[in-house]
């Protein structure tokens, strides 16, 4: 048929960016594969819907509600509400105040941390900061994008980015003391 | 500097690890596309055929729905059996033909031995049917045999077995998950075939099946 070779053609290549995100919300291959075959399952169903949208972000919103739903049916207990994370006692927080990245020799460190760390400290991040670093850092998403994808406000996917960033920096940290 | 300038962000995840997708789940995935591509070309014929296409639609469902009334439990077990062998037969490209040849010469044979009866194998080429092959099924709590006729770029599978019944019935079709079936008996032997094809196609085999 010839709309499912355009299928093929528009929505496989993202793969990946789909089996990426769904891993990251799972944190285990095998639910993160039942969860990109559904979201693909609904992908090919309601592929008529997409008329000129973005692949990426399409398939990828899908991907991110059927994790959801997925998560609520089976694991709960990972969709904590976002209250009941303790807050950080920083003074450095909220969005737009990135501290001059580059230079900052407590970014440097963080970068050259090891990639086992990095993972195991955001695979414990609360899902919803977690959702917005993989998109944005790992995935390469826009703010716009991630606020389609996740349904939310452009300013709510840079505070929780903010946030997020913040909470992983002293996971990573915390992980780096007790090592040494 | 721009709140949302991307170089001034600081990347803490940027060495986290990128998860591709693994072989086994690309195959899956272009397996169940394909699968469903095939459940669903029929109604997808239906929205395209606009209204005259609709009517017809609507008017063969609501048969199908007195014919599903008409006809007992057994009949409509059968129907859901068919349909599934059918998509079965597509679902794996060696589960189609146990033997591949358009030519009847070749398929005929390879029954004998294989079931308790003689399937009837003709080629229809000249008329639009190709023989493409047989094998064995299992339809109605016994073995069968399914040949397979490609019409265009649709296949068709053809299932027959020896009934009981003494008289011949007339061709009927229905529609079952969006494909056309059409059922009769004709010498002792009751036909189902079943296809994604216009069910007034499906029609002409049995014709031809029948007077030949």
């Amino acid at each position: 048929m010839t709309s499912t070779a355009r299928f093929e053609q528009v929505v496989l290549p993202h793969l990946d960016a789909a089996y990426n995100l769904a891993r990251w919300l799972a944190r285990n291959d095998h639910d993160a594969e039942d969860i990109v075959q559904e979201a693909f399952m609904r992908a090919v169903r309601y592929f008529d819907a997409m008329k000129g949208a973005e692949a990426r972000p399409w398939l990828l919103a899908i991907v991110r509600n059927t994790g959801y739903s997925w998560l609520e049916k089976n694991r709960p207990s990972d969709l904590v509400s976002l209250d009941d994370v303790a807050p950080l006692s920083t003074e450095s927080e909220g969005p737009g105040n990135p501290s001059g990245a580059e230079g900052n020799p407590e970014v440097i460190l963080l970068q050259s941390a090891n990639r086992k760390l990095v993972n195991q400290a955001l695979e414990e991040l609360p899902v919803s900061y977690r959702e917005v670093i993989v998109m944005r850092e790992i995935e390469d998403l826009t703010y716009k994008e991630i606020a389609s994808i996740a349904g939310i406000p452009i300013g709510t996917v840079m505070s929780r980015l903010a946030r997020g960033r913040e909470l992983l920096k002293r996971a990573i940290e915390n992980r780096m003391k007790k090592a040494s | 500097m721009a709140k949302n300038d991307p170089s001034a962000e600081p990347l803490i995840a940027r060495d986290a690890t990128y998860y591709r997708a693994p072989d086994a789940l690309r195959s899956r995935i272009r397996a169940s596309i394909a699968a469903q591509a095939r459940r669903e070309a029929r109604p997808m014929m239906w929205r395209w055929g606009g209204m005259a296409a609709a009517f017809a639609a609507v008017g063969v469902l609501s048969w199908n729905v007195a014919l599903m009334q008409a006809s007992g439990f057994q009949e409509e077990r059968l129907a859901h059996d068919v349909t599934t062998a059918h998509v079965r037969s597509l679902m794996m490209d060696t589960h189609l033909n146990d033997v591949a040849s358009s030519d009847q010469h070749t398929v005929k044979p390879w029954f004998t031995g294989k079931l308790d009866f003689a399937p009837r194998v003709v080629d229809f080429a000249a008329s639009g049917f190709t023989l493409i092959g047989g094998r064995l099924d299992y339809l109605n709590g016994r073995p069968v045999a399914a040949l397979t006729y490609r019409h265009r770029l649709h296949v068709i599978n053809v299932f027959q077995w020896p009934t009981p019944d003494a008289g011949d019935a007339a061709a009927q079709s229905s529609v079952q998950q969006g494909y056309s079936l059409v059922r009769w008996k004709k010498g002792g032997i009751e036909y189902w075939a079943i296809s994604d094809v216009a069910g007034a196609d499906l029609l002409a085999l049995a014709d031809l099946i029948s007077r030949s």
